[in-house]
């Protein structure tokens, strides 16, 4: 049996199968996946370090602050910092990044995708309206695999 | 009457016919195996690609859910396949080879282990197919379906049905149209062929056989009737020398008669002119005796015994002569005789005119011949007559008459104990004035052979002898059975 963090990093990967960035920002392939703030993966992230998807190979960053994350494509909001919400999507949705958390109601504060736990299943929500407004695509096969999706 | 039914005895017609039918029946049979086959061979593609299609979108779909594992959205994709009713189970592994979703038809069969891998393509009665579920370039899981093939059976079932009945019809046209285009090839001959049984039947040549077109049939017609014709002209040739010589045979046949008539006329004119100078000659002799005997000495005496003697004699000649003319030209009366009755009667006049001999005749009862009666008398007369007179110089007189039947004759055996003759003047025996002894020893005129000779003849018989010097003489008589007729 997986623990959670391995099905929520394994989410995290295949979550950027189904996202398209509307233009790639920089010239670099790596597509650039941050944890702010505590990171719970453990050493089950580094995994992910170097797999493919959608043709580019992923590359993992812990930024110190937030104004250090502006070449990161993904970025997982830590629990920590729940406080500063606003300010983390606001900033991280004009340099469209991909942001993803585990904080209860992730998406009704204007995150993109937040993880819900429904029993022992790991599940996820989606806020449409902000990807939009962030410059994302989101997959319609991924959107119909949400349990909510915010419109 | 099995014979009828074997084929050597079947018409040309049937034969053409039959032919024609089993070649057509053979090609239509390949035809349609063939069709059958291909149709088969399309139809199968056509199913599996439409299965692969299936498949394809199936497996693109559930992709992502294999991915985030939600097995509920697995489920209501690959249960949207409930509603093509052939699909008997499909499943979804992961990409570890478990199985994530399954629809199973019937709940016996569960999904195969990948570990080896399944059986794909038409295996039996079902279509298998496993495809991997491809995500950018990567399998994240395997996707396995089983189809039954119902639709395939019953589809091909329906195609062998429809192509059999319609190469039916065309086998029943074609029948149709062979049996009027073998009246082209079997109608000429049976016209030959009845022609030809005709012309042996009823001798007709002048019959001649329709000639169609300028092929061996036709040349065959014309070559007939040349020969036919060829025939016609010798037959007619054959008929008109038939008749002339039949005209010549009966010109000559009735001038032969004609002659022949004359010559009986001639010679019984003759041996009846030749009575009255002869009994003239005996009356004026026994006159010349009785009166004046005396006055003549002895050797005038002598001659003129001499003169009756030889004028008796030639009175029996002339007798003879008569009744070998009558034999030859009297009309035949043909009875039934009791043969054996007859002789008793001969030989019991015998008995009493002659000699005290001591006699013994053995007839065999019951003989029956068929012919005219005086005739036969005469010739049976002579017979026994001859059998007693050249038994007369012995001891004693032993004559035997026997009867053998063969199926198409009877013969009648006249065994003597006389002195017999020698075997090689048997040549002269029956033709007449010819004798085989001197009138010293036997008297006779030598006709009375001929005579039965004559007889014999006349009723289509035939009459031998067998004899040796001194050891009896037998005369064998064969009358034909047909006689009758």
């Amino acid at each position: 049996m997986r623990s959670e963090y391995e099905v929520k990093a394994a989410f995290l990967y295949n979550f950027t199968r189904f996202i398209t960035w509307a233009d790639p920002l920089s010239d670099v392939p790596d597509l650039k996946i941050c944890v702010l703030g505590q990171d719970p993966f453990g050493d089950v992230l580094q995994q992910l370090d170097g797999r493919v998807s959608q043709g580019r190979p992923l590359a993992l960053g812990y930024p110190e602050s937030l104004s250090d994350s502006d070449d990161c494509q993904v970025l997982f909001v830590g629990s920590a910092r729940s406080r500063d919400l606003p300010a983390i999507i606001g900033y991280a949705h004009d340099r469209q990044m991909l942001t993803i958390s585990e904080i209860p109601d992730f998406v009704e504060d204007g995150g993109i995708i937040g993880y819900v736990k429904e029993g022992n299943v790991i599940r996820f929500e989606i806020n449409l309206k902000a990807a939009q407004s962030a410059g994302l695509h989101v997959n319609s096969r991924l959107l119909e695999l949400a349990v909510r999706v915010i419109r | 009457m099995m014979d009828r039914w074997r084929w050597q005895y079947w018409p040309l017609k049937t034969k053409l016919l039959l032919l024609t039918l089993s070649i057509s029946t053979l090609g239509i049979l390949l035809v349609c195996t063939s069709l059958v086959v291909v149709e088969n061979e399309n139809y199968q593609e056509q199913l599996e690609s439409e299965l692969h299609v299936i498949a394809d979108i199936l497996a693109e779909q559930s992709a992502a859910a294999l991915l985030f594992e939600d097995d509920q959205q697995l489920s209501t994709i690959i249960s949207s396949l409930r509603q093509i009713g052939t699909i008997e189970q499909v499943c979804v592994y992961n990409v570890a080879g478990r199985v994530v979703s399954a629809l199973d038809e019937s709940d016996d069969a569960s999904c195969p282990a990948l570990s080896v891998p399944p059986e794909v393509g038409f295996v039996g009665d079902y279509y298998r197919l496993l495809e991997p579920v491809m995500l950018d370039g990567d399998i994240v899981g395997q996707f396995y379906l089983m189809s039954r093939l119902e639709v395939l059976r019953e589809h091909i079932r329906a195609f062998i049905l429809v192509t059999f009945s319609i190469g039916i019809v065309i086998q029943m046209i074609l029948a149709w149209v062979a049996l009027r285009l073998q009246r082209l090839v079997s109608e000429p001959i049976f016209q030959l062929s009845d022609a030809a049984e005709r012309i042996a039947r009823d001798h007709d040549y002048s019959i001649r056989v329709p000639v169609y077109g300028k092929d061996e049939l036709g040349r065959l017609g014309s070559a007939f009737n040349e020969m036919i014709g060829t025939v016609q002209q010798q037959n007619l040739k054959i008929l008109q020398s038939r008749d002339e010589l039949e005209r010549t045979v009966a010109d000559r046949t009735s001038e032969l008669s004609l002659a022949n008539r004359e010559l009986e006329a001639f010679s019984f004119s003759v041996s009846h002119d030749l009575r009255q100078p002869l009994r003239a000659i005996e009356g004026f002799g026994q006159a010349l005796e009785e009166d004046c005997g005396d006055q003549l000495n002895e050797t005038g005496r002598d001659y003129l015994s001499r003169i009756r003697t030889a004028t008796v004699r030639m009175g029996g000649l002339i007798d003879g002569l008569l009744v070998l003319s009558r034999v030859s030209r009297q009309a035949m009366e043909i009875k039934q005789l009791d043969l054996s009755a007859m002789l008793e009667e001969i030989v019991e006049e015998l008995r009493e005119t002659t000699d005290p001999l001591p006699t013994y005749v053995r007839i065999q009862p019951g003989i029956r011949v068929v012919g005219d009666g005086r005739m036969i008398r005469v010739a049976f007369q002579n017979l026994l007559e001859n059998a007693w007179k050249y038994t007369s110089k012995n001891g004693e007189r032993r004559i035997a008459v026997t009867a053998c039947e063969a199926s198409d004759s009877i013969t009648v055996a006249i065994r003597d104990n006389g002195v017999g003759f020698d075997m090689k003047y048997v040549d002269k025996l029956f033709v007449a004035f010819n004798r085989l002894h001197t009138p010293s020893e036997f008297v006779g005129t030598g006709l009375g052979l001929a005579t039965v000779d004559r007889v014999v003849r006349r009723h289509f018989g035939e009459i031998y002898a067998d004899s040796s010097v001194d050891k009896g003489a037998c005369f064998y008589v064969r009358f034909p059975s047909s006689i009758q007729k």
